[in-house]
Formats: structure tokens, sequence, C-alpha cells
């Protein structure tokens, strides 16, 4: 599988210490974990 | 009264106690025997590695726990297995040994360390560091300092981080002690006296013994090779994977590679994590005859419900092939949980160079797959004695995981790399993508949302594997 160059740009740098941009991924990460639970959950 | 025993207290035989200890303890004997009489929250281990957290907030006292949940504890080592009269022989901490009887086994006894593997590896017997127990990482620690200290009077170092056996799992681990080792130096102003290498088995870097995840952002598809590769870029640490380290002596780690090249890399400080065995017991049948080999493979592990023997290629595209309860196919009773028992294959391609030796990333079973593996065997132990039939089951290719490598601990200006993996072995039947995964589950970033992550999920388990208020509601 071929992927692109990926790279840490001054601005992710920026929005990887931004508190409002991280309370937002820290929900999703949690919920990208509740989702696979639940699966788990149920098996 | 059906008499259910566990060895080992590590995440999957914590986890398994807790959940049986609740179902049956009253009218049931629960016996669990290990070594030590504290559980030690591995993962944190790697804080512990670095100085950034003391020893004793990574561990608690089993007795107390089980006394709640009415489950004896036999603290000693475990031995050998008497599979048709259903005792287990205990070599007891305070002398003697004892006969444990069991209706049902759990054998969850976590990894055995594997430093003979590679002449010269650990910290016993070699001239390397460890974070796979407690005592390890402390020394490791106490050796990192003492390495700073040299540091401090304008020595420059050279600082090695990685596997220590062609056959080597647990990368993630050693990723994280090496992010975290850049973050110390950085805080410290020591960062320009130290050449940090990153030196791995695995076939490629980021891979993690998963196979490596790819995910989709902005249009922009992203393996985890190339987010690995601009972490090391922005740390500035150099690296080397498809690499099988073979013998280490003071100062020298020697290796070969995937193309057979013989070489080696000159070191100060190493932590290089070892090969895992499986327990190692000996099993004997009613007549005494050794009946080992119907239990547990070449390397110690328990044989389990896996297809064997496929070969990787055709494995990889069977689920089936991964085990579903972890029960032992020709003794019932027994089952096993976590890294003890035995997988049908790697998950990542296996490797042999031109020179016979084989460079294969073992799968990772540690940490929340323990977990859930424990808690699956412990609720069809539970069925089985109450119902007397099982209703649970899990393969690796149900699971999820989720890798936290953090770069710092502070919650106001802290990092970390946040790896969901979902499902652990890829099922391309379930999900019929290049991957084999759940792309809206299956994550990485890099930020402060992963140091919280980190922390949370450290508060959690402590909370949930002490069996404290609303432990079963907090997933393993």
């Amino acid at each position: 599988m071929s992927s692109e160059t990926f790279q840490i740009t001054p601005k992710e740098k920026k929005m990887m210490q931004n508190k409002i941009v991280q309370v937002w991924r820290f929900i999703v990460l949690n919920l990208k974990i509740l989702k696979a639970v639940d699966h788990s959950k149920r098996s | 009264m059906a008499k259910v025993v566990l060895i080992g207290a590590g995440f999957a035989g914590q986890t398994a106690a807790l959940y049986l200890g609740k179902a049956l303890g009253k009218d049931h004997d629960i016996t669990v025997i290990n070594k030590y009489d504290i559980f030690g929250y591995t993962p944190s281990w790697v804080w512990v590695g670095v100085g950034q957290m003391a020893p004793e907030k990574t561990v608690f006292k089993l007795k107390p726990v089980y006394d709640k949940f009415h489950i004896r504890f036999v603290q000693g080592t475990a031995k050998s297995v008497y599979v048709d009269d259903q005792y287990v022989l205990v070599d007891k901490a305070d002398g003697g040994e004892e006969q444990v009887p069991y209706d049902y086994l759990i054998i969850a006894t976590g990894a055995r360390l594997n430093f003979a593997g590679t002449p010269g590896l650990g910290p016993h017997d070699g001239y390397t560091t460890s974070i796979c127990s407690l005592p390890h990482a402390v020394d490791a620690r106490d050796k990192f300092f003492q390495l700073m200290e040299r540091m401090e009077k304008g020595e420059k170092v050279k600082i090695v981080v990685g596997t220590g056996h062609p056959g080597s799992t647990c990368q993630g681990a050693a990723f994280e002690y090496i992010t975290n080792i850049h973050k110390v130096l950085l805080k410290r102003g020591l960062r320009d006296k130290a050449d940090l290498m990153w030196l791995s088995n695995e076939p490629a870097l980021g891979d993690f013994g998963v196979r490596g995840v790819h995910i989709k952002r902005h249009g922009k598809l992203i393996g985890s090779d190339e987010f690995i590769r601009a972490i090391f870029d922005l740390y500035d640490i150099r690296w080397q994977v498809q690499t099988g380290v073979r013998k280490v002596e003071p100062g020298k780690i020697y290796w070969e590679n995937y193309e057979g090249v013989e070489g080696e890399t000159e070191f100060d400080y190493a932590m290089l994590i070892p090969q895992f065995l499986g327990p190692g017991f000996t099993y004997y049948d009613k007549d005494g005859n050794d009946v080992t080999s119907k239990l547990a493979n070449k390397g110690g592990f328990v044989l389990v419900d896996a297809i064997y023997g496929l070969p990787w290629d055709e494995m990889a595209h069977r689920p089936e092939a991964w085990p579903a309860v972890y029960q032992n196919p020709t003794y019932k009773n027994i089952f096993a949980a976590g890294i003890a028992f035995a997988p049908p294959g790697p998950i990542s391609r296996p490797f042999t160079n031109p020179n016979g030796l084989s460079i294969t990333a073992a799968p990772p079973r540690t940490g929340m797959i323990s977990g859930i593996i424990g808690r699956v065997v412990a609720l069809n132990i539970i069925d089985l004695i109450k119902r007397g039939r099982m209703t649970h089951s899990e393969r690796m290719t149900e699971m999820f995981a989720a890798c936290i490598a953090s770069m710092g601990d502070s919650l106001w200006d802290g990092s970390a790399a946040t790896i969901v993996i979902y499902p652990v072995v890829p099922d391309h039947r379930t999900y019929p993508n290049e991957e084999g995964r759940d792309l809206f589950v299956t994550d990485m970033e890099m930020g402060l949302a992963g140091a919280w992550m980190k922390r949370m999920i450290h508060s959690t388990f402590m909370h949930k594997l002490q069996g404290r208020i609303g432990w079963q509601l907090i997933p393993e």
C-alpha cells in the first residue's frame, strides 16, 4: 500500500498543543474507543 | 463447589480474578497463584524507567483486593501441572511446596523474559537495561541518571533503544521509552549531548508487530511508517529496522539484517526488549508421563483453540485461525489468557534472511488484549459452572487496542502519539479494504490529547484492577 509522505508541519505542531483542538481530539479518541469496546462487550 | 485456579496476576489474571470473584467467590473456591504479592501496572514502567513516575505509583497489594472478592491467594511460583490429577505444584514464597487442586485452570503468567536468548542482553548478566519488570525499570532509571551525570560533565553519548532479539515483540513500549528519553534530555538541556537511535526487528518503521496501520486524513493515505518517521525526524532520532540483534558486548550490539549483512552498533546506554517466552511449566499425566507437548509449543506458550501450522499468507486471510475461547483442545478445563497463549503465527509478515535467521516481530498480546482475553475466559468458566456451556468468544481479529506513546507526562504541555487499532489482527472478510480494519476507529495522531488519554488510562486501570466501585464499567 503506498502512502503520501507525511510531515509534521509547524501549523500541525501548534494544533497539537492548542487546548480547544485537543479537547475535541480527546472526545473523538474516546468515542472511537467506545465504539470498539461496544463491539467487544457484545461478544 | 467448583475450584478455579489462576496462575498469574497481571492484566489477564487480575481481570479474570475480579470477574470470577464477583460471580463465584462466595460459593466456589477461587485461588490465585502469583510469584509476587503486588500487581504491577506495566505500561507506566516506561515513566519509571526515565524517572518520571515513582515506582510505588504503579503497584498495589493483591491480598486486600482478593479478600474483598473472596479469593484465596497463594504467593509462590507454579512449577508443574498435573493435568489428570488436576492440581498445580507450587513453590511457596514462604518455603515449602503446596498442591493446589483445580477443576478449571487459567494460565495467565505473562511473559518469561528470555535474556539468555541473546548473549549479553539484559540487566543481570548482560550490558543492556530493560523496562519489562519493575526492578528492571528502576535499574534502567538509575543507569539513565548515571548517564545524564556524565552528559552534564560534557560527555557525548550514544543511546540505543529497540528490540534485543530477532523475534522480540512490544516495540510500542520501546518506542515510548525512546521518545520519553528525548523529552527528558530536552528538559534537562542535554539533548545535544546524545545520539539517539532506534534499532528494531520490525519489517518497517511503525509496524509494531501488527503489520502497521494506515489511515486516511484530508484525502491522503498516511501509513504508520510515515507517521513514526515524521516523529523521529522531528526528534532527531536515527533508526534502523529489519534488524535482529544476535549478541551484546560492553558498548557494542552485534546484529544481522534482512540482507544477511552482519554489523555492529556502539552504545553507552541501551534498552532492548528481550524475546518473550511462555510459562514453561512441565505438565504430567496420571502416570507421571511428561505430556507438555500436548499443552505447550516449543516456546512454552499454551496451545489453545487456534489453527496452528498454516502458511502465513493463508493464516493472514483466515480470522478463524485465531483462538476464540482460549481453551486447550486436549485438556478442556485448561485455559490460557494474555501472553501465555500460543498465537497461530505472527501478525506481521515473517522474514528469513539468506543466513537462515528468522527476523520476525512476534504479535503483541499485552495490556488491553490481555485484559479482554482474561474477561472472556473468566466469563466462560462462570458459564461452564453455572450453565454447562460457554457463551463468550473474542478473537484478536475482533479486539481493539490503543498504543499511547507518551512524550512527556505534563497534562499542560505534554504530548503523546496515540494509535488506535481495530481490529488488532486485520480481518479482510469483515473489513474488505486493503487494511482489513475499521477505518473509523483505526487512527493515529499526536498531541496533548494523547497525554490526557495516557494519564486517564493509567488512573482508570489502576482503579478497575483494584476492584473499586464501578470497576466493571471500565472497559478492559
